[in-house]
């Protein structure tokens, strides 16, 4: 087997289907549709739409948490202990266990919700970002920044369960939650201890998480206002290792991010 | 009411756990190093081959049993230092090269039409080596001296007997035509001429030796020269 397993080679059975991200977001369409009148963003059970988004999104949940456990998996066998410390091997083998039960929640939850397998389009920029060859680039790119991120969707949607009253979506959004938190914790631990004697990989790690985390804003989807779908989950990021001055610094990347998406899209809209 | 000075029996009339064993402190050390190796190198191909594999199902199960094994690696590699092994390094290493090129092999598929080859590398042939080695640490160590390393054989048998059934049930599952079956056997052959020279995951001995008790009958040699002979 080789090392290094690339995301276009990732193995999939006949109902996924997969396209680039960027198709996604700078769709011209989205321009029409940011013209209507849709109100708020956030998930909202009063919306006509709120169930098919919500389905939508729980399918994104899903390639995202069997792309997070190929990435783990890959991370324990592209790099031999002379690389990485076994216990870290070890903590990512437990990620495995983690993200595979989170794939089965997340297949039980999407037959609950009414979707299916291949319902929605994949798109594998979360393996991508498994795919560095530095071992803490992997933990600041899908530890910190993907895992967080997974932490403000989950958080989002156990609070659409709620308020939904879907007993069943809040129920197991909140158990996943709960590992997604381990997961940046076990990142940030591994952050510091791989890099406590070298302050130049730790900020080229912690760079490429900026990065991740911009480019996983997609455009202002998450963020702190009415206008961001997912919310950023505070009190669960700082349970799992983000200090305040790092919070603030993703409500500014979410900024960002929703700006430049804004331009590219009016320049789209504008060349056409 | 039983009177409490009555002198009792450290071990109960149902405890029989004996003093004799078969390995003595070094030979358990590196017994469980070779473990511990096989136990990396079984969770490291698992992992990997999770993002190889397009059978959904399959997927998951590799993801879970990943762990298993990582799991019983961070246990022999804890037991290490408790068996006078403080550098748990040092023993972490194949018992001979044979095991080296048989593991090699097993991880060696790739393709995501392989997985009936990855998964009879693991299920039908490691595993059940692995099963065969613990099961003889376990009823040959000692049973008080040696406890230690038995609670930790008994929480690996219980995975490695889940692990194998459920590896087994895949590949049952999998295999559909006559064809399959017989790219499974040939591949099971493949690898068992591999692990057979390597004698096991702990190598040569790995079962003990089955001869080397039996006392020769009276006039007629040893039973290894009674096959020469």
């Amino acid at each position: 087997m080789k090392k290094m397993f690339p995301a276009e080679e990732l193995a999939r059975d006949s109902r996924f289907v997969r396209n680039r991200i960027e198709d996604q977001i700078f769709d011209p369409r989205n321009q029409a549709l940011s013209q209507r009148e849709m109100g708020s963003a956030k998930l909202d059970p009063n919306r006509p739409a709120a169930a098919e988004r919500a389905r939508a999104l729980m399918h994104g949940i899903f390639t995202g948490e069997i792309q997070a456990l190929e990435g783990a998996g890959r991370t324990t066998f592209d790099f031999d202990e002379t690389q990485v410390p076994l216990a870290l091997k070890l903590d990512m083998a437990r990620q495995c266990w983690d993200e595979s039960r989170h794939c089965e929640i997340s297949v039980k939850l999407g037959d609950w919700m009414g979707s299916e397998i291949g319902e929605f389009a994949e798109q594998t920029f979360l393996y991508e970002a498994a795919c560095a060859d530095d071992p803490v680039l992997r933990l600041t790119g899908v530890n910190r920044a993907l895992e967080g991120l997974a932490i403000d969707v989950f958080n989002t949607m156990k609070e659409f369960g709620e308020l939904s009253g879907d007993p069943v979506l809040a129920f197991c959004e909140d158990w996943m939650l709960a590992d997604e938190v381990t997961h940046v914790k076990m990142g940030s631990d591994w952050l510091r201890r791989l890099t406590e004697d070298d302050p130049e990989r730790r900020e080229r790690a912690l760079e490429f998480q900026r990065t991740v985390d911009k480019l996983f804003s997609l455009g202002g989807f998450r963020g702190e206002t009415e206008e961001n779908p997912v919310h950023l989950a505070r009190r669960f990021r700082e349970l799992a290792g983000f200090s305040d001055d790092e919070l603030e610094e993703l409500v500014k990347v979410s900024e960002e991010s929703k700006a430049e998406a804004e331009a590219m899209s009016a320049a789209i809209q504008q060349g056409a | 009411m039983p009177e409490p000075s009555k002198p009792r029996s450290a071990f109960a009339p149902w405890d029989r756990r004996e003093l004799p064993g078969l390995f003595d402190v070094e030979e358990s050390a590196k017994r469980v190093g070779h473990y511990k190796w096989i136990e990396i190198k079984l969770f490291e191909a698992l992992g990997g081959w999770v993002a190889t594999v397009p059978e959904l199902d399959v997927k998951l199960v590799l993801g879970r049993h990943c762990y298993h094994h990582a799991w019983h690696a961070e246990l022999w590699d804890k037991r290490l230092p408790e068996l006078r092994e403080m550098n748990t390094d040092r023993l972490n290493v194949a018992p001979n090269d044979e095991l080296v090129a048989f593991v090699d092999a097993m991880r060696e598929p790739d393709a995501p039409e392989l997985t009936i080859e990855k998964l009879v590398g693991v299920y039908r042939v490691l595993i059940p080596r692995k099963i065969a080695a613990y099961t003889y640490h376990l009823n040959g160590t000692s049973t008080i001296t040696d406890s230690p390393t038995i609670r930790s054989l008994n929480f690996a048998l219980q995975d490695e007997f889940q692990d194998w059934r459920e590896g087994e049930m895949l590949l049952q599952s999998l295999i559909e035509t006559p064809k399959d079956v017989e790219r499974a056997t040939r591949r099971a052959a493949e690898l068992e001429v591999l692990m057979l020279a390597a004698g096991g995951i702990a190598g040569r001995g790995t079962l003990g030796d089955a001869t080397e008790d039996l006392v020769p009958p009276q006039g007629q040699g040893s039973p290894a020269e009674g096959v020469v002979a």
